[in-house]
């Protein structure tokens, strides 16, 4: 243990500031198989299992159509990348082509080497607007495309049918309504066998954050203003949503709350769990329960509907040069098209980040032969509505949100005062940067 | 001193080569020897060290290719940051459990363990396992051992009549749990430094002082205690040094949650520079901060050791 922290420890302190150093050293490492000429590119992904096996065979079909173009792929930690990227480009020396998740956006958009997509993606062929709209809002910051979309999800809610059979109660159907959902949590939650209706991811991160937000959007709220100039979550709808999840936590004791965001799945896997909101990465976690999908419920006498809410991934084009700008986009183009696209889903079970392929006659047939009840989140994408605000400060904002939230739910304050707090905070954040 | 050994071999074969060229020789030797770790640790350590106190005067964010010097700016902020205040506090609640913690239950077990009793090899093993297992087992061990519902310790709570306790959903008790979770795993190295300690004590004394008519006790007071003071002392730094720099067990099992309730110092380093702000610039002058603060702790621990230390030659 006590060399493992110090290990971790020496890591951090080479990744935050030795940023130039590192830079050094790894260009000479980099160097071999990033510059091996114009036909050749480097591409930064964190796929394991499945997903890196579907993505090998996708270069392979690429090299083999595209004579003298390499492409090495490097896996890297999804949650890691950024701050690689950012090492690389401060040593002049970035991939040509990285995995990084939607919520960092903005930041990215700060890097000086990103290439600018927006007339790459107006280009004829690349039908654009095929993506789903949660994609192309994530994949945009202030008008300039600065990605391709690189994957999609959303929350649904995944309910254990044996439970629902026990507790004598009708299975949720598509315009269920909120209050149905508490009540069904209630009677789902047996403390003698510590049974629990339902979950809620509780580290105060973003996990915890969106969840949320999909249903401050379902009671008709709003995160911020249209212009992100103000907090505009201490509304009406947010006082509904909050206390909707206090109802559950607080006074029915019919959440199990998850510090870890870990725990949740393994107990729902075990029975212990009624319903989950959560994304169809988890449904391959749950062979030993008999399970449905239903999309998220709605709020009654709110024009909110059954919204839900997305976290696109985007694949970022660094500028190495003009040639290896001009191959990396072509290869980009190449792997979102509808039929990699369609490709891919079916070998993994990810969401197809293309309508037309959603749409397709017999694809969600074939999606739920593989992973069950799947095409449900495949058609919610049709529920994302809108993204999180796409501005730098938001990792901060989601931080002050996150605390909001988690303090409800341990009952540590009242909605109405938690979010008067957390706007407040909110809008000093936005105020100080500008 | 690989080079002074190279030195003396040197000597020893009396080479015969004039004086001057000798020493150019002997310390071209010398130059040889040092170099590569020179190197390795001016790039690797000392480098990083020097980039950071630089990092720490802007606000360098690590995406903008520029970043401006703003003096002492971050540092006066740190002054004014709540979050940094509580950082502290958490740290020194923590340290404060933490280090005497770790050396009672260090000691207590490398007390019982240094007998002859049957299977003695096996509990040594075991108490020296836990160095071993690396962290991110050990947490997700903890997690489900504290879990709040499912958790085997809440079930003996049970048993017990003792009220169910929330563990590490609970603002006022995640911190102790991770005292506990991380003295579980250092217990394992205080038992091995205490356990050599405890064999370097010649049995004369403790013998001499049986003759005078000193029970057990007395003896482990009189005796065991100060003789093993140069080990306590080592432990106390050391084990200090580590729980000032805690970040592993935070970042694997609370993220610095509930409320903020276990972001002790290096997770709002990390926080900073790398969750929320991207703020390299200020997360550099957190970490001078932390810097100093082990440096005036570890000058103190040294200062007041030394009185209460015993060294027998």
């Amino acid at each position: 243990m006590g060399t493992n922290r110090s290990y971790i420890g020496v890591l951090c302190a080479l990744a935050m500031i030795g940023a130039s150093a590192l830079a050094a050293c790894g260009s000479g490492s980099g160097a071999t198989t990033a510059s091996g000429g114009g036909g050749s590119i480097q591409i930064w992904e964190g796929y394991t299992g499945a997903e890196a096996k579907a993505f090998a065979q996708l270069v392979t079909r690429y090299e083999a159509t595209h004579p003298g173009v390499k492409v090495s792929s490097l896996f890297v930690n999804n949650d890691y990348t950024l701050q690689k990227v950012q090492t690389a480009v401060a040593g002049g020396n970035p991939p040509d082509i990285a995995y990084l998740y939607g919520s960092w956006a903005p930041n990215v958009a700060k890097l000086a080497d990103v290439v600018t997509l927006t007339n790459v993606v107006r280009q004829p062929g690349v039908h654009w607007s095929d993506f789903w709209v949660g994609e192309r809002d994530v994949a945009t910051v202030d008008g300039r495309v600065i990605g391709i979309p690189a994957l999609v999800d959303n929350l649904a809610v995944v309910y254990n049918k044996t439970l629902f059979a026990k507790a004598h109660l009708s299975l949720p159907g598509p315009d269920w309504t909120w209050p149905q959902f508490v009540a069904d949590a209630a009677k789902l939650t047996d403390p003698a066998i510590k049974q629990f209706g339902t979950a809620y991811v509780t580290p105060g991160s973003e996990d915890t954050v969106w969840h949320w937000e999909a249903l401050l959007w379902a009671a008709g709220g709003e995160i911020l203003n249209s212009a992100n100039t103000k907090a505009a979550f201490d509304s009406k709808a947010g006082l509904t949503s909050l206390n909707t999840l206090r109802t559950m936590a607080v006074t029915d004791h019919s959440m199990y709350l998850d510090p870890t965001d870990s725990a949740y799945a393994n107990l729902f896997n075990s029975g212990k769990i009624g319903m989950l909101v959560t994304g169809p990465w988890d449904l391959s976690g749950f062979p030993n329960v008999h399970y449905g999908v239903q999309i998220m419920p709605s709020f009654p006498g709110t024009d909110g509907g059954h919204q839900t809410i997305s976290g696109p991934d985007n694949w970022v084009v660094f500028n190495n040069g003009t040639s290896r700008v001009k191959t990396a986009e072509d290869f980009i183009l190449w792997l979102t098209a509808p039929a990699q696209v369609k490709y891919f889903s079916l070998k993994t079970g990810d969401l197809p980040i293309r309508q037309s392929v959603a749409d397709a006659a017999g694809f969600d047939a074939q999606m739920n032969a593989s992973l069950p009840e799947v095409s449900t989140f495949t058609s919610n994408l049709g529920n994302v509505r809108q993204a999180r605000p796409q501005i730098a400060t938001y990792p901060q904002i989601s931080q002050v949100i996150g605390t909001m939230v988690v303090s409800v739910l341990l009952g540590k304050a009242q909605p109405g005062p938690a979010l008067a707090a957390a706007s407040a905070k909110v809008d000093q954040i936005l105020a100080g940067s500008g | 001193m690989t080079a002074s050994v190279a030195l003396r071999r040197s000597r020893r074969q009396g080479l015969s080569s004039p004086r001057g060229r000798r020493g150019r020789v002997e310390s071209l030797t010398g130059w040889a020897f040092v170099t590569p770790a020179t190197v390795i640790i001016g790039l690797f350590g000392a480098a990083p060290i020097i980039w950071s106190l630089i990092l720490s005067f802007t606000n360098d964010n690590g995406l903008s290719s520029t970043s401006a010097f703003i003096g002492v700016r971050n540092y006066r902020a740190l002054a004014h940051d709540p979050v940094v205040t509580q950082a502290i506090e958490h740290t020194v609640v923590y340290t404060t459990l933490f280090v005497p913690g770790t050396m009672l239950v260090g000691l207590f077990l490398a007390v019982a363990m240094n007998r002859k009793i049957r299977f003695m090899w096996f509990y040594r093993t075991a108490a020296y396992a836990t160095m071993a297992i690396s962290t991110i087992s050990e947490a997700l061990v903890f997690i489900w051992l504290f879990d709040p519902s499912f958790g085997i310790v809440n079930y003996f709570f049970s048993l017990l009549g003792i009220p169910q306790q929330e563990f590490l959903n609970s603002p006022s008790e995640a911190l102790q749990v991770i005292v506990v979770m991380t003295i579980w795993g250092w217990s394992g190295f205080a038992v091995v430094i205490y356990l050599a300690a405890l064999q370097g004590i010649p049995q004369d004394l403790v013998e001499a002082a049986a003759i005078d008519g000193a029970g057990r006790w007395a003896t482990f007071r009189r005796i065991t205690l100060p003789l093993l003071s140069p080990a306590s002392l080592f432990l106390a730094v050391w084990l200090t040094i580590n729980a000032l720099q805690l970040f592993d067990e935070v970042y694997l099992s609370t993220k610095g949650g509930p409320l903020g309730a276990t972001t002790v110092l290096v997770y709002y380093l990390f926080d900073q520079a790398f969750q929320t702000n991207f703020n390299f610039g200020y997360a550099s002058a957190i970490a001078y901060l932390l810097f100093v603060v082990i440096l005036v702790v570890t000058a103190i621990q040294f200062r007041i050791g030394r009185r209460f230390t015993f060294y027998r030659s």
